[in-house]
């Protein structure tokens, strides 16, 4: 036994050198690409995004062309992000949330303990992703749409309130999939994060405005969905919202502060 | 090197390690043995960044694990098995570790073709069966060619020939001067693998020696005894200041072995029926030293066996 350890080759234990955030980012790049998830939610993105545009603008040009109609066609332009930004919240929320469902996290957190690094990785690259695709989406619905909206002879111009709600959707929805990140990262668990930010979007947010008074107005306004929102669409459906930057603003902020609260809980708790 | 003191961790009012202190040297095998739910885990968590103690310090090759600048490349772990994303390929799995801490990518091939998953290594993680996925564990775990290997569990869902190699790969590990650390409930395993263990029982330290000096002081041994004139050879035994213990028609003796006792009872004219060494094994050492401390008790008790 004795003779054993004695005999043992000294190993070289000099510290290796010192990896940045670039290694994680290239890591969680590597993670993000190597799942058909990803790419399957990418794709219903797009897909129903533009197609939801497309078919509400052919379902619905006579109707805004005619003098009857109470809303505008920019209002239609980029409708297809209700749908979309399921997919995009859905994205954010995996990327964190199935490494809790795998206990891959213990093996992530132990290759970075630096772990605000992971978070902010996959902050960044879910943003990136979704920057382009909500970008790529707007536009393909806009050019579907806006073929029906042109032959009632109300198409719209690719030009001012319109392009800015082009990569509006890419900003909306990036920041929609950093919410899903830092909701991942809170909750740890699929079914619950993706509930709870489904449940927010869609019910909480309608509901809200139904609080009497201005105390529901602002409510309303300020929520990070209908914030966001305001950015990705020339004319929004529900009035009196904030104006587009300001809204963007607000939602920005309100991103941040859920992605500063994730990394706190990051740090403090054990994995 | 791994080092622990005064190592705590408590959950709520349920205290998982208490205050223990140990030291795995490089250049063998220590075995890491409890019961479930003795704090193996834990510690192993706590070894690795990802669980932080309640009080006390552990540190690897000197200092926190988390200050490690690339940590994959100072200590490589196996952890559980299946803590893979079962879309991901196995190749795709190492190539994103190997990322993260600056590792060549020439190494996952390495590593895919040292534990045998080579030709299997595009496929998506989660048809692997659990055996496949402990090599693919064992694999990342040595990724990055460090001097500190720590294995939870490792030869879990491993068929024997899974188990063989994983013994045989601990031994080189460690024969390349390598801390290796390696956690297991089996003693039958432990006692197989390692050269030095250290026995965790409720959270603490129960046993901290070479395997020799274990099976030394705890596996009991006696030498039984079978006469006509059981009274008589007792009698005689006694009388020489031998440990005697009578069990219905056989005398147990411990302080002197079987053919000194034969010579003995020969030398007085005296016939004998057996005469056997009987040793308990590890395992019965192993439950003996753990019975309080297990969480959850069967009724069956554990027979000595002869050896």
């Amino acid at each position: 036994m004795t003779a054993q350890v004695e005999a043992a080759p000294e190993l070289k234990t000099a510290p290796p050198a010192r990896v940045g955030f670039t290694a994680v980012l290239r890591s969680e790049r590597i993670k993000l690409t190597s799942v058909r998830s990803t790419w399957w939610t990418v794709v219903a993105l797009v897909v129903l995004g533009a197609g939801l545009t497309t078919a509400l603008c052919w379902g619905n040009a006579e109707w805004l062309a005619s003098g009857d109609a109470d809303e505008a066609p920019g209002s239609f332009i980029t409708v297809g992000m209700t749908l979309a930004q399921v997919c995009a919240l859905v994205l954010g929320v995996l990327t964190a949330s199935s490494e809790y469902g795998t206990g891959m996290i213990r093996t992530t957190l132990a290759a970075t303990p630096v772990r605000g690094r992971v978070l902010l990785a996959k902050a960044v690259l879910v943003a990136a992703v979704l920057m382009v695709a909500g970008t790529v989406t707007a536009l393909l619905g806009y050019a579907g749409g806006n073929y029906f909206l042109d032959r009632e002879g109300i198409g719209l111009a690719l030009e001012g309130d319109v392009a800015r709600a082009m990569y509006g959707s890419g900003l909306f929805l990036a920041g929609l999939g950093v919410l899903g990140v830092a909701v991942g990262f809170l909750v740890r668990h699929t079914a619950a994060a993706i509930s709870i930010v489904l449940a927010q979007i869609f019910v909480v947010e309608a509901l809200v405005g139904l609080i009497p008074g201005s105390v529901g107005d602002w409510a309303a306004k300020l929520m990070p969905g209908n914030a966001g929102l305001q950015i990705a669409s020339p004319t929004t459906f529900i009035p009196d919202m904030l104006d587009p930057w300001p809204a963007f603003g607000v939602f920005s902020l309100e991103v941040a502060a859920l992605l500063v609260l994730a990394w706190l809980m990051l740090r403090r708790r054990d994995a | 090197m791994i080092r622990a003191q005064a190592l705590t961790k408590t959950y709520g009012d349920r205290t998982a390690v208490n205050g223990i202190d140990f030291t795995v040297e490089p250049g063998r095998v220590t075995g890491f043995l409890g019961p479930n739910g003795a704090g193996k885990s834990t510690t192993m968590r706590m070894i690795l960044g990802l669980d932080a103690p309640t009080r006390g310090t552990v540190t690897v090759n000197g200092h926190r694990y988390g200050s490690s600048p690339a940590p994959l490349r100072e200590i490589g772990a196996l952890l559980e098995a299946h803590a893979i994303h079962p879309g991901r390929s196995a190749r795709d799995h190492l190539r994103w570790m190997a990322a993260s801490n600056g590792i060549r990518t020439t190494r996952v091939g390495e590593v895919l073709e040292q534990v045998g998953l080579d030709t299997v290594a595009g496929q998506r993680a989660g048809r692997f069966s659990l055996g496949m996925g402990q090599r693919l564990g064992i694999a990342s775990a040595l990724l990055g060619d460090p001097p500190v290997v720590v294995l939870d569990e490792p030869v879990n869902g491993l068929d024997p020939e899974g188990i063989r190699w994983v013994r045989q790969l601990a031994r080189q590990l460690a024969d390349e001067g390598r801390t290796v650390f390696v956690s297991s409930h089996l003693m039958s395993e432990m006692a197989l693998m390692a050269d030095h263990l250290i026995v965790i029982g409720r959270g603490t330290i129960l046993a901290d020696c070479s395997m020799q000096q274990f099976m030394t002081d705890h596996a009991a041994s006696y030498v039984r005894v079978k006469a006509p004139q059981s009274t008589d050879v007792e009698s005689l035994l006694v009388g020489r200041g031998l440990e005697v213990n009578r069990v219905d028609d056989e005398i147990r003796v411990q302080g002197l072995d079987a053919a000194a006792i034969g010579e003995l009872v020969g030398s007085n004219g005296l016939l004998l029926h057996e005469l056997t060494l009987v040793r308990s094994s590890l395992e019965d050492a192993f439950m003996a030293l753990t019975a309080d401390s297990v969480e959850y008790h069967a009724e069956a008790q554990p027979k000595a066996v002869a050896a």
